[in-house]
C-alpha cells in the first residue's frame, strides 16, 4: 500500500519528447488511468515510474520514500504489459508462482501455493492451474498475467494496456471483471489505456495526456462532462463531441441569443454562465455538445434545421449527420428504432444542460450548466 | 452497376483443410450495399478475392449481371477494387493514379480528365489531384483508393477492409462519406470488414460468415434484433450480448442453477422451450431495465460493478460464475453491493438451443432451423423484399 507523487517527471529521447514536466499525485489505493492516444506519452510515465527509464529531471516517491536511485527490482512494483510477457513452457501455476521464487522475493513453498490459488479464484482461472501457456484463450493468459502480478503484493500495480489484445467482446467483460476485483485488490494502481471507456470506467480518477503533458486530472465525470480544453473534450466519446462557433447577439440575465449553425437561436443560462460569458473579451464563444444529447424532430419545439446527410444505424443506436443551415455538419445518436431518409429535412435542437462553453481562443474551459450528469 | 450472385461458391485450398469457403449462395441486387461480415479466417476476404478474379474457384458459379464470370480476367469482369493497403503508385500523382486503369483500356485523354475531375469532386479530392502518395494523410490516400476503384465506373465495387487502418475519428468520418456516396450513386458494393459496426452502418444487408460458411443473410436491425444463432448474436453488438446457460425449471422458468436467477417465461416462450430441459438466454444490455422495486416477473440481484461511461451507464449483476450486464441511461443511484431487480422484456430475449446454437423458432422443437431463415419468435417482422 503507497501512495504515489511525480513531481516534474521530464523525459526526452533525443529530441523528441517523451513526457514534460509531468505532476501528478496518486492517493493510497487509488485505481488512476492515464488516458490519450498513440505517442502521448502514457508509457513512458509508466517506465519512469518502474524505473526502466531515467528521468531527464523530476522526482518519484513512493509511499514516503524517494525511488529516484532504486532499482526497478527493489521498488516493490508490478508491471502488466499488453503482451502478457508468460513463459509458454510453464503451467499457469509456474507462470503466476515465479515472482515468488526469485531470489528477491522467495517465499516457502506452502505460502506460495496458498497465494496463487487465492488469486487464482479471485481471476476465474484456479481449474487452469496445470495447463501449459499454449493451451490458453487470449481472455485466460491476461488473468495469468495479472495474477502474476498480483501474487507479489506490491506496493503498487502499473498496468500498460492489459486489455488492447483482446478482442472487443472479451475486452467488456474484462473490463467488468477487473473493476468488480478492484475492491478486493485495494492496491494503488496506475492503468495505462487509449479507450476512454475503460479510462471511465476503471478510473477513480482519470489523468488525460497527450504530446507528453498532462491536459487534465479529474473523476472521470469531470474530463466527460467538463473538459478541461477542447482536446479534452474530443478525446472522449464516439462519435466525437461536436463543436460549434457561436456568436452572441444579445444577452439577457437568463438567456442569451447566439447565432450559430447559420440560426439564431436562443436558450436559458444559469447566473454562472453569465458571469463567464461576461469575462470573455469578444462574442465569440466555442459550443461543445454530445452527438447522444442531441433532440432530433421531437415535438415541433426544435430550433435548429438540418438536412439528413447520412443515416448510420448501429443497432440499438443510430448515427445521424445533419447538414445545418451554415453547411456544418452536426452529429446526434437517436434511439435505434427510428429511421431517418437521406436528403429529408429535419429540425434539431440541442437541451441547453447539455452545452459546454469553451473560450475560443485559449479552446480552454469555461463552464456549463450545473444541472447535469442525471442526478436524480 | 449490376446483380452479383454467388452460387454454392467453394474455396478449398488443400483437401486437409476444411473449405475456406463453403457453398455459398448469395444474391446481391442492383444498387445494393452488403457487407461480408466475421471473424479473421471466416472466409469474408477469400470470397471478396474469388469475385474480384484475384482467387480461382474451386467449385460453384460467379455471375455478374447475368454473365458467368468465374473464368474471365479480373480486368475483364467490370469489378472496382479497394483495399485496406491503398496500393497507389508512389511516382505518380494522384490524377495519374486515377487514370492509370483508363488509359489501360484505352480511354481518350479528354474522357479520361472528366471522369478524373468528377470522381475526383464527389470523394472531395479535387485539391489533391496534383500531389503524389507520400504527401496525402492517412484518409487521404484511403479516399483517392477509392476514387481509384470508383473511377472506371465497376459494375461491382469492392471494398476490403478499407477503413481498419484509419484511427478512430478518421474512420467514422469516411464511414460517413461512403454511406452517403452509397446514397448517392447507387453503386452495386460489397465490403468486406470484421467491424460489426461498420457493417451496420453501411450496408443494405449482412452476410454474417463464420469457418467459411454463411450464419445469416438479413438486414442490419434484422440480424441485431433476430440474430439466427448464437454465433451472430455473440459477434453483433457492443457491449456484447448476455448469453449464457439456463434450466428449464417448474413452470418453465429459466433458471440459473444455485442462484437467485429465475425467470418466468409467458406460453408463447414455453412452447418454444418445448421438452428442452436446458437452454442458452441472450440478452442485449439494453433490453435489460434495473430498478429497486419488485415487479412481476423480475429478477433478484445484487449489483456488484456499475460503470459510468457519460452518455450512459452500465451496472453487472453476478448469478455465480454468470455477470450480467445492463445499460442503462444515465444515473448516480446504483453502487456496488445495492440489491436490486432485473426486469427482462420478452421480446428482447432471445433463445437459442444449447446444443445447436440455433435460435428456437416455432415449430423447431429441438430441431435446428436453417441459418438463412430468421424468423422471430414474436412473429412481427419488418417485411425483407427479396
Amino acid at each position: 500500500m503507497a501512495s504515489i507523487q511525480l513531481s516534474g517527471l521530464t523525459k526526452f529521447y533525443g529530441k523528441r519528447r517523451g513526457v514534460e514536466d509531468v505532476s501528478l499525485e496518486v492517493g493510497d489505493q487509488e485505481f488512476l488511468t492515464v488516458f490519450g492516444p498513440a505517442g502521448a506519452g502514457k508509457t513512458t510515465t509508466l517506465n519512469l515510474i518502474a524505473g526502466i527509464v531515467t528521468p531527464d529531471r523530476g522526482s518519484i516517491r513512493i509511499g514516503d520514500k524517494t525511488v529516484d536511485a532504486l532499482e526497478p527490482a527493489d521498488r516493490n512494483v508490478a508491471m502488466v504489459f499488453e503482451s502478457y510477457a508468460l513463459y509458454p513452457q510453464f503451467t499457469v501455476y509456474q507462470n503466476m508462482a515465479f515472482p515468488l521464487r526469485s531470489p528477491k522475493h522467495r517465499l516457502p513453498a506452502t505460502e506460495v501455493e496458498q497465494r496463487v490459488r487465492h488469486f487464482a479464484t479471485m481471476l476465474k482461472i484456479d481449474h487452469l492451474l496445470d495447463r501449459q501457456i499454449q493451451a490458453l484463450s487470449n481472455g485466460q493468459r491476461q488473468r495469468t498475467a495479472l495474477g502474476r502480478a498480483l501474487v507479489r503484493r506490491p506496493d503498487v500495480f502499473l498496468m500498460d494496456e492489459p486489455l488492447s489484445h483482446l478482442d472487443a467482446k472479451l475486452r467488456h467483460s474484462m473490463r467488468a471483471e477487473l473493476k468488480e476485483m478492484r475492491s478486493q485488490l485495494g492496491t494503488t494502481t496506475i492503468y495505462v489505456t487509449h479507450d476512454y471507456l475503460e479510462a471511465m470506467s476503471l478510473g477513480d480518477r482519470v489523468a488525460v495526456i497527450n504530446q507528453g503533458r498532462i491536459l487534465q486530472v479529474g473523476t472521470p465525470e469531470e474530463v466527460y462532462f467538463r473538459p478541461a480544453t477542447v482536446e479534452v473534450a474530443q478525446l472522449f466519446g464516439d462519435p466525437e463531441i461536436n463543436l460549434i462557433e457561436a456568436k452572441i447577439r444579445s444577452r439577457q440575465s437568463t438567456s442569451v441569443r447566439v447565432q450559430a449553425l447559420g440560426e439564431d437561436w436562443s436558450f436559458p443560462i444559469t447566473p454562472e454562465i453569465g458571469s463567464a460569458l461576461d469575462k470573455l473579451p469578444g462574442d465569440n464563444v466555442q459550443l461543445g455538445f454530445r452527438p447522444a444529447d442531441v433532440m432530433v424532430g421531437v415535438n415541433g419545439n426544435s430550433s435548429l434545421h438540418g438536412v439528413v446527410y447520412s443515416f448510420e444505424p448501429l443497432g440499438t443506436k443510430s448515427v445521424l449527420t445533419i447538414d445545418s443551415v451554415a453547411g456544418q455538419r452536426v452529429r446526434a445518436l437517436v434511439d435505434g428504432h427510428r429511421t431517418f431518409q437521406v436528403d429529408r429535412r429535419i429540425e434539431f435542437s440541442v437541451p441547453s444542460a447539455s452545452l459546454i462553453f469553451f473560450d475560443p481562443e485559449s479552446t480552454r474551459y469555461l463552464v456549463r450548466s450545473t444541472r447535469t450528469e442525471g442526478d436524480d | 452497376m449490376a446483380e452479383l450472385t454467388l452460387k454454392t461458391l467453394t474455396k478449398v485450398y488443400t483437401q486437409a483443410q476444411s473449405p475456406a469457403v463453403d457453398q455459398l449462395n448469395l444474391a446481391v441486387r442492383d444498387g445494393e450495399f452488403i457487407a461480408l461480415l466475421g471473424p479473421s479466417g471466416c472466409g469474408k476476404s477469400t470470397t471478396l478475392r474469388m469475385v474480384a478474379g484475384l482467387e480461382s474457384v474451386t467449385s460453384g458459379e460467379i455471375r455478374i449481371g447475368n454473365k458467368l464470370v468465374n473464368d474471365l480476367h479480373p480486368k475483364d469482369r467490370g469489378v472496382g477494387l479497394a483495399f485496406e493497403n491503398y496500393a497507389l503508385y508512389p511516382p505518380l500523382k494522384v490524377r495519374d493514379n486515377l487514370a492509370f486503369n483508363l488509359r489501360a483500356h484505352g480511354l481518350g485523354a479528354k474522357e479520361i480528365n472528366r471522369r478524373v475531375d468528377e470522381i475526383a469532386r464527389t470523394l472531395q479530392i479535387q485539391e489533391l489531384l496534383d500531389l503524389k502518395p507520400a504527401a496525402l494523410s492517412s484518409g487521404q490516400k484511403q479516399r483517392v483508393n477509392m476514387a481509384r476503384a470508383m473511377v472506371r465506373r465497376p459494375s461491382v465495387l469492392l471494398l476490403d477492409e478499407p477503413l481498419s487502418h484509419l484511427d478512430a475519428r478518421l474512420r467514422v468520418e469516411l464511414r460517413t462519406e461512403i454511406k452517403r456516396l452509397h446514397a448517392e450513386q447507387r453503386f452495386t458494393t460489397i465490403i468486406v470488414t470484421h467491424d460489426q459496426l461498420e457493417a451496420m452502418a453501411l450496408a443494405d444487408r449482412i452476410a454474417v460468415m463464420n469457418e467459411g460458411v454463411l450464419e445469416q443473410f438479413d438486414t442490419p436491425l434484422e440480424v441485431f434484433n433476430h440474430p439466427a444463432n448464437e454465433f451472430v448474436a455473440g459477434f453483433l453488438g457492443e457491449p456484447p450480448m448476455n448469453i449464457f446457460r439456463t434450466v428449464v425449471a417448474d413452470a418453465g422458468r429459466l433458471v440459473i442453477p444455485d442462484t437467485d436467477f429465475a425467470l418466468p417465461t409467458t406460453p408463447a416462450v414455453k412452447k418454444l422451450i418445448g421438452s428442452r430441459k436446458e437452454l442458452k438466454l441472450g440478452i442485449r444490455p439494453w433490453g435489460i431495465r434495473v430498478s429497486q422495486t419488485q415487479t412481476d416477473g423480475s429478477v433478484p440481484g445484487v449489483i456488484v460493478v456499475v460503470e459510468d461511461l457519460g452518455d450512459e451507464t452500465r451496472v453487472g449483476v453476478r448469478y455465480s460464475e454468470v455477470l450480467i450486464m445492463s445499460s442503462i441511461p444515465v444515473t448516480r443511484r446504483y453502487r456496488p453491493g445495492l440489491p436490486v431487480f432485473l426486469n427482462f422484456n420478452e421480446e428482447d430475449l432471445n433463445l437459442f438451443d444449447p446444443t445447436t446454437g440455433e435460435r428456437l423458432s416455432d415449430g423447431s422443437d429441438g430441431s435446428s432451423q436453417p441459418a438463412h431463415e430468421t424468423v422471430g419468435k414474436n412473429e412481427i417482422q419488418a417485411p425483407v423484399t427479396r
